[in-house]
């Protein structure tokens, strides 16, 4: 195999993990603010906000991640009077789709977070005099990431993976370049490229949360 | 009228009273120790003082300022004056983990009291040698004894500069190695004469730093007085029998 020729087909799937990338990224930066509110509005004291929360992370956890993606892409146009208002680009759709069900998971992970925080985090704090914000800021918050890490790294992963589902939507990424290229010259070369590739994203990933532990460990 | 005024105070989870209508007075200066069985109200109580809990009736008058007064709570800009006048010390430290020890101590001062850095700054230097802990003030609180961290939580109490100490059983969590070097902090305390209402089991510290003790059971208060008066001549008899039990069971 020459040179060129592994560079013929390694450049489109580099175009491709652009997309998958930029996915990933816009997913990862929207969807983990999102997780954290919905947390709050499932621990709200108002009722009706905390049913709405619960139910929506319900229906985004019980369902399938790909079933969401072809029904913001595919579905959301064919909703009656609305549906022609709706027709997004697919990235786009897809990218929300993508946002929408990890904040579900992330919202589950936060409050998995705040549940391991001792009461007595709070009592210290009330008798201090510090004000519900205040101690949420600097004193729960703090405690909540640092616990939440490791989900949070394992999710990260997860997300990386599933970038790959845009081929069932037919947007171009990572994947899609090297399917393309396994039809096209009849070689299976084109799959453990993007394996590596695949795995590199995870690698530096990984790095990531290592340093971030580290840098935010206490004990 | 006394410093710390406490009527009536009633108090139930669901149908079980936990505190059947408390009154007793805390003068300026007192080291009051409240003793008593396991479930007698004596946490309830005190964490009621400093609204950790809310009553279902009674008052408690801190220096002339209600924060409940017949079972009616003040205004929350009210109440919150009269809680902050107390510091209040728990059994199970309740140091903020990912914050170093100075840290812990400055966090209050800086956020509620908005106090510039350099004054919270020289005195938690301060207080942190009266605990005896300076050389620690850069370590987690994951890396010190329980001995240690009850006495930063102590420092961190007093940064706010309170008039009362609340201690919630501060050294039944430690061994009586760790529960020396906490009492030894109590007793310097009580001898600058630091007004503190303290939830012990350490009878040892009841009759020898305390100048008042009450006895608790089944969330009534069964005997007050000197702890003369307490240890040597109880004169109820639910006292003696909780007594014999605690000094020599």
């Amino acid at each position: 195999m020459t040179y060129e020729y592994f560079m013929s087909m390694l450049i489109p799937m580099l175009e491709g993990a652009k997309a998958t990338v930029l996915l990933f990224v816009l997913a990862i930066v929207l969807s983990i603010p999102l997780g954290f509110l919905l947390t709050l509005a499932v621990r709200s004291s108002m009722k009706p906000i905390s049913f709405l929360a619960q139910s929506y992370i319900y229906i985004m956890r019980g369902t399938p991640l790909l079933l969401q993606l072809l029904f913001f892409v595919f579905g959301l146009p064919l909703l009656p009077v609305i549906g022609e208002y709706l027709v997004l680009d697919r990235f786009v759709a897809a990218t929300l789709a993508f946002i929408l069900n990890y904040a579900a998971y992330f919202a589950e992970i936060f409050r998995g977070g705040l549940l391991s925080i001792d009461k007595g985090q709070y009592e210290a704090s009330q008798v201090l005099g510090l004000t519900k914000s205040q101690t949420t800021v600097r004193v729960i918050l703090p405690q909540m990431f640092r616990v939440t890490l490791p989900p949070i790294a394992n999710e990260s992963v997860s997300l990386v993976k599933d970038t790959a589902l845009l081929y069932a939507v037919a947007v171009p990424e990572l994947l899609h370049y090297a399917q393309t290229v396994v039809n096209r010259d009849f070689t299976i070369i084109p799959f453990f490229i993007a394996a590596g590739i695949y795995l590199l994203i995870a690698f530096a990933l990984t790095m990531v949360f290592k340093y971030l532990e580290r840098k935010l460990q206490y004990d | 009228m006394s410093f710390i005024e406490i009527s009536n105070l009633q108090k139930s989870f669901g149908p079980l009273e936990v505190l059947k209508g408390l009154t007793f007075e805390v003068e300026k200066n007192d080291v009051l120790a409240i003793i008593g069985p396991s479930g007698s109200g004596k946490s309830t109580m005190l964490r009621s003082l400093i609204q950790l809990e809310e009553v279902n009736g009674g008052s408690i008058a801190v220096d002339g300022d209600f924060l409940v007064k017949d079972g009616v709570y003040s205004k929350p800009i009210d109440s919150k004056k009269v809680v902050a006048k107390m510091g209040m010390v728990f059994q199970q430290f309740n140091l903020f983990p990912h914050l170093t020890v100075k840290q812990n101590l400055e966090l209050a001062p800086k956020l509620v009291k908005k106090e510039r850095s350099q004054d919270y700054s020289l005195r938690s230097v301060e207080l942190l040698e009266k605990v005896g802990l300076s050389s620690k003030q850069d370590e987690y609180p994951s890396r010190l004894s329980g001995g240690q961290k009850q006495r930063v939580a102590i420092a961190r109490a007093l940064m706010m500069n309170p008039d009362i100490l609340l201690f919630d059983e501060p050294t039944s969590a430690l061994d009586p190695q760790l529960t020396k070097e906490v009492l030894h902090v109590m007793k310097k305390l009580a001898e600058e004469h630091m007004t503190m209402i303290v939830v012990t089991h350490e009878m040892e510290f009841a009759s020898h730093v305390a100048n008042r003790v009450i006895f608790m059971d089944e969330g009534s208060i069964v005997e007050e007085g000197s702890p003369q008066e307490i240890f040597s001549a109880p004169k109820v008899q639910r006292t003696k029998q909780f007594l014999n039990y605690e000094l020599y069971e």
